[in-house]
């Protein structure tokens, strides 16, 4: 029973974690790493030498992350905890040494804290419990670096296609401001007329500007998400986004998914049970929380002419009075905590269910409108496209028209970019709300910060 | 317009009528018109003689006698008429084309004209120029009740002044002729006119603009001014049919203006005389000789010559809006504009932009580029030497010494005697011409004035 058990887990509790995140489609077969090692450098080395993929990015992020490093470490914290609390209480010796006149007295005391020993069992549970919802916690911080990951790479990648179709959308307006110029120099055209097409261009600049920053600015974020640094920054990214997926999946009821898979609502009930424990144990030791025994052997030498000495025995029993605590605070304290648990128990569950809700009705909707862009808005914009150069080909509208609907077109193509973009971010939000945590980072009982996640679009 | 089947195109076929046989019963049979080529001239087949009329891309409607009464009947109704090859038209007309039927009488002739309304909505007939009872004048709420729809109406009157006349709605008149509806009336004179000569050949046509949106096909009805169709009788260059003569011939054209604007009709070659308007001949001491005449809105004009020249001379509007087909009215003037690097960033988006217009517009007639659907291009018509650069409102008259009388077949085209064709002159060949020294252009600056020198560069190798 007293079995000095707990010693501390060699791995830090990677695998405990990893067989938590397992199959989660937002880990896309990839695992975290604790610490990184050479075999996982010259993987990200390798993975960084192709075009950046979401699954790539995640793989990278998971080993390479300070954010998943910081994560294994406050596992590793709440790991030393469990063992400690498992560990039997030291005796303590206590030996003093007392002289009066010739006389000397050693006086010899071991003693023993036998409520810390009564209560082994208890805290040694109660640890293992918290331990259990510290990798609970954990788990749920890889996840958010997976899903913050993934969003964090959908954004760049988007943005980088957005200034793409910008520039596009420019160089139309540049060839009218030209034309428009070039009109006026010739006499065909007033300045009015002229500085119109000029002042297109220049709104079409602004816009670009602020597309390429935010490009700069989406990828910054995937970086530090990478925990890239150097001359790796200079990875590529795909020139799309993924095609969308060609049916909604069937999921049945959402609510109870993610009220069964999700890990923060596992989390905060491993903790209330912790509380739980925590609180008997409280009330166990609510009068008397320290109880020592102890031996005592002196001895004394009288140091006269025969040396004689004597030797006494005895035990010592140290008992705190319960006159002035009688443990009202402390019990009152642990039943104000196990309150706030079970408030939080329930909480999160309430968070999970209505996060489900809202992210699925979120996915289908963001769905929807790619769809609409791809299958409807897209192909009638290419065919005004069409039909526009037939009527300047017939001299019936003019070049300018012809541009205006070219800038126009590309407007439309990155708002359908934009549209999917949205539909991936929704979609991780919904893998994320289902099996993970809060998209929001992680609820109220969990105080491991979220870092530097983004603030969640797409919903 | 060499696929005119110019004989064959007279068929004439037997409409099916949505309105009750049993009222149609005691009416002439309604004569419906598929074909858009120009009918032989109708020779009377009974009632007091007389020269026919020959209506371009039209046809004259066949009558019956009823107890010394001709009896026509008129059926008001949705048409397509295709204005051009692959350019049809969604219009409202009478017998299965706009315009209607032409209506040949003579003078004294009494007249009994059944009309059948089968559009959708109320419509009357107004005998534009005719002396007739106020009641048969046919203004819908002011002379008489509107014609509803599905039912008949019938106008008598007696054809008291021989001239040229039109008819037309006179009910919701601006949507029901935006829309096409329209007609000849030719009155012949009795007997010999000292002011009417008789002729050879007597051609007809009336003048129409309409709307149609390129791309589709319903004429819109609250234009006002900026039509972009301009017809001989709903047709266009060049589809219309040409004006073919003998040599010697003496011609008479009739043209009747139901469009929003004034046309100065012009005959290349020869000149002509006003012989006559919708309030009858001119007297001779009023007719001097021209190569144009404006006709008015809503007017008639009745043009005379001896065809004596030759050749293939064009007859059109002098307007010269109206002699293409449909522009962008906003489009820009892009004559000058250099468009070096500026096409290939517009290319680069736009892979089948071709710079255009840059040089002038003939690039519209030399180009064969796509066009919306349903729609004719800006210029176009194609000559012995080229590319005619026409549409809308023109057309040839072609005058042949070997042009049988009676024939209104196309000839084809003219074949110049040797040296009368203008022609190139070498260099080295050409007198010198005077020429002016010391004089510079101004200097090209935002908004001034520019000498423009063809710069060389073809456009189309941008």
């Amino acid at each position: 029973m007293l079995a000095g058990c707990a010693s501390l887990s060699p791995d830090g509790g990677t695998a405990d974690v990893q067989a938590l995140v397992d199959g989660n489609p937002l880990m896309a077969g990839a695992a975290a790493q604790r610490k990184p090692d050479d075999a996982s450098q010259q993987s990200v080395d390798a993975l960084l030498a192709q075009p950046l993929d979401a699954e790539a990015a995640v793989r990278i992020a998971l080993v390479n992350s300070p954010r998943v490093q910081d994560a294994f470490a406050t596992l590793q914290l709440s790991d030393a905890d469990r063992v400690q609390a498992a560990s039997l209480p030291n005796p303590v010796l206590s030996f003093s040494r007392l002289a009066q006149g010739s006389e000397r007295e050693f006086e010899r005391m071991l003693t023993f804290n036998v409520v810390g020993l009564l209560t082994l069992p208890w805290q040694a549970r109660w640890a293992g419990q918290r331990h259990e919802a510290a990798k609970l916690q954990a788990a749920q911080s890889v996840l958010l670096l997976a899903a913050d990951t993934r969003r964090a790479w959908v954004r760049a990648v988007a943005a980088q296609q957005s200034v793409s179709y910008l520039r596009d959308a420019k160089e139309a307006t540049e060839a009218g401001a030209e034309l428009a110029h070039r009109m006026a120099k010739v006499g065909n055209w007033s300045a009015l007329q002229r500085t119109r097409e000029q002042l297109l261009l220049a709104d079409a600049s602004a816009q670009l500007a602020r597309a390429e920053q935010a490009a700069v600015a989406s990828r910054e974020q995937l970086t530090r998400l990478l925990g890239l640094s150097g001359t790796r920054t200079a990875y590529t990214l795909p020139d799309r986004l993924p095609p969308l997926p060609k049916a909604a999946p069937e999921l049945g009821d959402v609510q109870a998914l993610a009220l069964r898979d999700r890990l923060d609502v596992r989390s905060a009930q491993a903790q209330n049970t912790a509380v739980a424990g925590s609180l008997g144990l409280t009330h166990a030791t609510r009068v008397i929380n320290a109880m020592e025994l102890g031996v005592v052997r002196n001895t004394t030498f009288e140091n006269d002419a025969d040396r004689s000495k004597s030797t006494t025995r005895g035990f010592e029993l140290e008992l705190p009075i319960p006159i002035f605590d009688w443990g009202q605070a402390r019990s009152g304290r642990a039943e104000a905590q196990y309150l706030q648990s079970a408030a939080r128990v329930r909480d999160v569950g309430v968070l999970a269910a209505s996060e489900a809700r809202e992210a699925w009705q979120g996915w289908n909707t963001a769905y929807a409108l790619a769809r609409r862009y791809r299958d409807e808005v897209l192909p009638l914009r290419k065919q005004v496209n069409e039909e526009m150069v037939l009527r300047y080909n017939g001299m019936l509208a003019s070049v300018w028209e012809l541009l205006g609907e070219t800038r126009a077109s590309m407007l439309a193509v990155n708002a359908g970019m934009e549209a999917q973009r949205d539909f991936w971010l929704a979609d991780t939000d919904l893998q994320l709300v289902l099996t993970g945590s809060s998209p929001g980072g992680m609820t109220a009982a969990q105080t491991a910060s979220a870092g530097d996640a983004p603030a969640t679009g797409g919903h | 317009m060499n696929r005119r089947n110019f004989f064959a195109g007279a068929a004439t076929a037997v409409a099916a009528t949505t309105v009750s046989r049993v009222s149609m019963a005691a009416l002439p049979e309604p004569v419906t018109q598929a074909s858009t080529a120009t009918a032989p001239p109708l020779v009377p087949p009974n009632g007091r003689p007389y020269n026919p009329v020959v209506t371009l891309n039209g046809w004259t409607l066949p009558w019956r006698m009823n107890a010394g009464v001709k009896e026509f009947h008129l059926v008001a109704e949705p048409v397509v008429r295709e204005m051009a090859p692959g350019f049809k038209v969604n219009m409202w007309g009478y017998n299965g084309q706009s315009p209607g039927p032409t209506i040949e009488v003579v003078e004294g002739d009494r007249v009994r004209i059944f009309v059948t309304n089968k559009l959708p909505e109320h419509t009357t007939v107004h005998w534009h120029g005719q002396r007739l009872p106020n009641g048969m004048d046919g203004v819908g709420g002011i002379t008489q009740p509107h014609i509803p729809p599905g039912k008949t109406f019938v106008y008598e009157f007696t054809a008291r002044r021989p001239g040229t006349f039109m008819y037309h709605p006179h009910a919701d008149e601006m949507v029901q002729m935006a829309m096409g509806m329209m007609g000849f009336w030719v009155t012949h004179p009795k007997a010999e006119h000292p002011l009417i000569e008789k002729v050879d050949r007597d051609f007809c046509f009336l003048l129409g603009s309409f709307d149609v949106e390129p791309g589709s096909a319903t004429p819109k009805v609250n234009t006002m001014t900026d039509f972009n169709i301009w017809s001989f009788n709903s047709r266009v260059f060049p589809a219309i049919d040409t004006l073919n003569v003998r040599k010697g011939d003496r011609v008479r054209i009739r043209v009747g203006n139901l469009t929003m604007t004034n046309h100065p009709i012009h005959i290349h070659g020869h000149e002509f005389e006003v012989t006559g308007t919708d309030g009858g001949p001119v007297p001779r001491t009023a007719r001097w000789p021209e190569v144009s005449v404006d006709v008015a809105v809503g007017q008639m004009r009745q043009m005379e010559f001896i065809a004596d020249e030759e050749g293939d001379w064009s007859l059109h509007c002098h307007k010269a809006h109206h002699t293409m087909g449909p522009m962008g009215h906003d489009v820009p003037t892009m004559i000058g504009v250099d468009h070096k690097g500026v096409a290939e960033k517009i290319k680069k988006l736009v892979p089948d932009y071709m710079v255009m217009g840059d040089k002038g517009m003939a690039d519209m007639g030399e180009m064969e580029m796509p066009i919306p659907d349903n729609t004719l291009p800006m210029m176009t018509g194609t000559g012995p030497f080229g590319s005619a650069e026409m549409g809308g409102m023109f057309t040839l008259l072609k005058v042949r010494r070997d042009q049988k009388p009676g024939d209104y077949r196309d000839p084809g085209w003219f074949k110049h005697p040797a040296g009368t064709v203008a022609r190139e002159v070498s260099a080295t060949g050409a007198p010198a011409a005077p020429r002016k020294t010391g004089t510079t252009p101004a200097s090209p600056d935002s908004g001034s004035a520019t000498v423009r020198k063809p710069s060389g560069h073809g456009a189309h190798n941008h």
